[in-house]
């Protein structure tokens, strides 16, 4: 006799992925996925940059921010099946992912010149 | 869009990792092939059946065979469209000379990276790469497929699938995903410390399966997690490649900088220079490690800008007492042979780094752990297998009431990844033992022979699966189970008689290589023909309503 | 200096006793040992402590054995087996557990 453990977790089939909106299911695996990897993307190369600007070797700094941003993708990617509103996912992700990315390049400019 | 964050963790979990599961079902059997990679090697060429070797002398022995080295034509061919005018046929100018030992491998694996003439990016490298007796130097014959670290190790990481490296990209997806389906087991698993122990094999096929799920997930979930995980930060430059674009002038501005710090040239000079006797470096390295109290073997010798006068040789200890791979690296001139640095101690961050990737590629001489490492990565099977039992199981009958073939398509693709990976594995050994040696191209054939035989398993699942449709078990199971188990027997009997090194001759003689790949088969069959046993009265059951305890019960008496 | 080889020996042995204990120290699990109805809370306190110090010895073991990154790496790793050879044995053959902690001591 299947336990209430069972059943009532993983979904049944009359909540199959046909029953849930398929656009907002795509919205939701298109912000884990991509909007994920932007995120992650701009962190490692602010980490990057940042703490070699700081004196750590350049490639302790690489080895750290991907060690980091590894671990980072995952929290970003379990948050954006967990929140409320997809949108706010993709706003944190698409525009932190682009402040970082920016941050980046303006700490390689400073410490190129 | 889901209610609450235990059903989103749920649906993640159940969703990505049935999709997914099938490329990590793939990953973690030949990842767990792959710590005995070089074991397999030896099984599959039987010339190379020698003793491992300390690292050959490099003037008199490796040199030469350097000199000897010319990218073929696979090399060659993956420079299309990157090269101003036709392909070259030579390369001239060599930017590196690679030479490794491990204390498994009784051959010595070199690489040369050569400079491509009119490449369209400076920094082009082509490569050729060989394996040699260092007794001799003599390459080992290009047509012989180095089965385990050829085939095996690499399909774990790439699947094979090179084309812009797609396939190493879908297993580094499939590994966040592992990493993610960890976790969400972990938010579904409520009773996660009762149940701890727990296997209830007396009950339904979906309850036993998710204990099964459970228990092998939650054991090895320190070795589940950090393999995933170590796998991505191993890859990280290729998912991320910022220094390589983004950050590409910083990176250039610490080459230069670096160069400058550490006295070793990063550019040549263009002035044409002989070397110096490199065996006395590798003698003063040696020396110096003993010094420090570290006396070690050479793992790796380096040579950077081959022929010129910025030519420098890099020699590192071998990293067989601890998890880090490799270390202590030592640089010398190599026109005068005049010590030029001497690796500093590792920082905190560096440590970590060599740490967490040394544990996955496993370079230490410890076989109780490579032996462990293969039960984790078994574990990890089972708990991905078990977990496509569960989700057919829980929807058979829905399914097939409703006419749907939903289930029905997932355990063909279970089957196809379980047991049809496995039919493929035995497919290919045995056609290494029975192609003759001399075959050109056997490599080629044997991979042929692998990717049909996975193919026919899979057809066969899905010619087999009707039974899902009246709910019952998919008798492809039990029919590949007893193929493995034939193959594996096959397998075994083909070695003995192909090279007369039967169990009886390498157990005496305590060569483990062959001996332990011939056990693992004969292991393999048995626990297949088990499972075929045990599927066969399960169906019975099933069929006549008993339970299966019963039935075998009733045939123990019975005799 | 003690062999390795008996160093881990003795690390899996005491992996073994220590998942052995904690099992026995849950009602479900003495009932399918013993046969018995659950142990009372000082014997089930008694187990889990003992279990405790048998995995904790299994490390020490394992870091006399080897350098320490491999050592947690081993122990680790013997933590997963054992426990995977107690679930296996609590399924097959419950009884052979009656060993690790018999009734009489138990009834005291």
């Amino acid at each position: 006799m299947p336990s209430a453990a069972m059943t009532d977790l993983a979904p049944t089939p009359s909540r199959a992925p046909g029953r849930l909106p398929p656009l907002a299911l795509l919205s939701r695996i298109g912000a884990a996925v991509l909007g994920g990897y932007a995120f992650c993307w701009g962190f490692i190369a602010v980490v990057h940059a940042g703490l070699y600007g700081l004196g750590m070797p350049f490639h302790d700094a690489e080895h750290l921010a991907a060690i980091l941003g590894v671990l980072l993708y995952l929290v970003a990617f379990l948050w954006t099946f967990a929140a409320r509103r997809v949108g706010l996912c993709w706003a944190v992700l698409l525009v932190g992912g682009g402040l970082m990315t920016g941050a980046a390049a303006l700490i390689q400019r400073a410490l190129l010149a | 869009m889901f209610q609450n964050f235990r059903l989103s963790m749920a649906w993640l979990h159940t969703w990505f990792g049935l999709v997914l599961g099938f490329v990590l079902m793939v990953v973690f059997f030949f990842g767990s092939l792959s710590v005995f990679d070089r074991e397999i090697d030896r099984w599959a060429i039987p010339s190379s059946r020698f003793a491992p070797q300390p690292m050959p002398s490099f003037d008199t022995i490796l040199k030469p065979a350097f000199e000897r080295m010319q990218p073929d034509k696979d090399a060659i061919a993956l420079l299309d469209g990157r090269v101003d005018g036709p392909l070259p046929e030579r390369f001239e100018v060599v930017r590196s000379w690679g030479a490794y030992t491990t204390h498994r491998d009784p051959v010595v694996s070199v690489f040369a990276g050569f400079e491509v003439p009119r490449a369209k990016d400076p920094d082009e490298t082509v490569f050729a790469s060989h394996a040699l007796d260092p007794r001799t130097g003599a390459v080992l014959p290009q047509g012989q497929l180095r089965v385990g670290s050829e085939f095996f190790y690499p399909l774990h990481y790439s699947l094979h699938l090179k084309w812009k490296d797609l396939g190493t990209w879908i297993v580094g997806f499939s590994a966040l995903m592992m990493l993610a389906a960890l976790i969400s087991g972990v938010v579904m698993h409520r009773k996660i410390f009762r149940e701890f122990f727990t296997f209830r094999r007396h009950k339904t096929v979906q309850r036993s399966a998710l204990d099964l799920h459970n228990l092998t997930g939650v054991v090895a979930l320190p070795f589940h997690f950090f393999f995933a995980f170590t796998g991505l930060v191993i890859f990280a430059g290729i998912y991320f490649p910022v220094a390589h674009t983004q950050l590409h002038e910083l990176h250039e501005l610490h080459e230069r900088v670096e160069a400058r710090e550490t006295g070793l040239p990063h550019e040549r000079a263009g002035v044409a220079a002989p070397m110096a006797s490199v065996d006395a470096m590798v003698a003063q390295a040696q020396r110096r490690w003993q010094a420090k109290g570290m006396a070690g073997d050479v793992g790796f010798v380096y040579v950077s800008h081959v022929g010129d006068a910025n030519a420098y040789v890099s020699v590192y200890r071998a990293g067989t007492d601890r998890v880090a791979l490799t270390g202590e690296g030592i640089h010398f001139k190599a026109t005068t042979g005049e010590l030029l640095r001497e690796d500093p101690p590792r920082s905190a961050v560096d440590s970590v780094n060599e740490f967490l990737t040394g544990l996955h590629l496993q370079h230490f001489r410890h076989w109780l752990l490579r032996w462990l490492y293969v039960l984790g990565g078994l574990l990890g099977c089972v708990c991905i297998a078990t977990g496509f039992l569960f989700f057919v199981e829980k929807r058979k009958q829905q399914h097939a009431k409703a006419g749907s073939a939903g289930s029905r398509v997932v355990d063909a693709l279970a089957v196809t990844t379980v047991t049809g990976m496995l039919v493929a594995t035995m497919a290919m050994l045995v056609a290494n033992r029975l192609l003759p040696e001399s075959l050109a191209d056997k490599g080629d054939w044997e991979r042929t022979v692998f990717w049909s035989a996975w193919g026919l398993a899979m057809l066969h699942a899905f010619a087999r699966g009707g039974a899902l449709a009246r709910a019952r078990m998919n008798p492809a199971w039990r029919e590949q189970c007893g193929l493995i188990a034939a193959g594996a027997v096959t397998a075994v009997v083909a070695n003995a008689v192909t090279t007369g090194d039967h169990l009886g001759r390498t157990l005496a003689a305590g060569y483990w290589p062959v001996a332990g790949v011939d056990l693992s088969l004969l292991a393999t069959a048995a626990v297949a023909i088990l499972a075929a046993g045990r599927l066969g009265r399960r169906a019975k059951a099933t069929a006549t309503g008993q339970s299966p305890a019963v039935l075998a019960a009733a045939e123990a008496r019975h005799g | 200096m003690v062999e390795p080889t008996w160093l881990l020996t003795g690390a899996a042995v005491n992996a073994v006793l220590g998942f052995g204990w904690l099992a026995l120290a849950m009602d479900t699990h003495w009932e399918q040992v013993h046969g018995d109805a659950a142990p009372p809370p000082s014997l089930a306190r008694a187990l889990r402590v003992a279990g405790a110090l048998a995995l904790a010895a299994s490390l020490g073991l394992c870091l006399g054995a080897d350098h320490p990154t491999m050592a947690v790496l081993v122990w680790l790793m013997l933590l997963a087996g054992g426990a995977v050879a107690i679930a296996a044995t609590l399924s097959w053959r419950p009884r052979w557990l009656r060993a690790l902690w018999p009734r009489r001591v138990a009834a005291q």
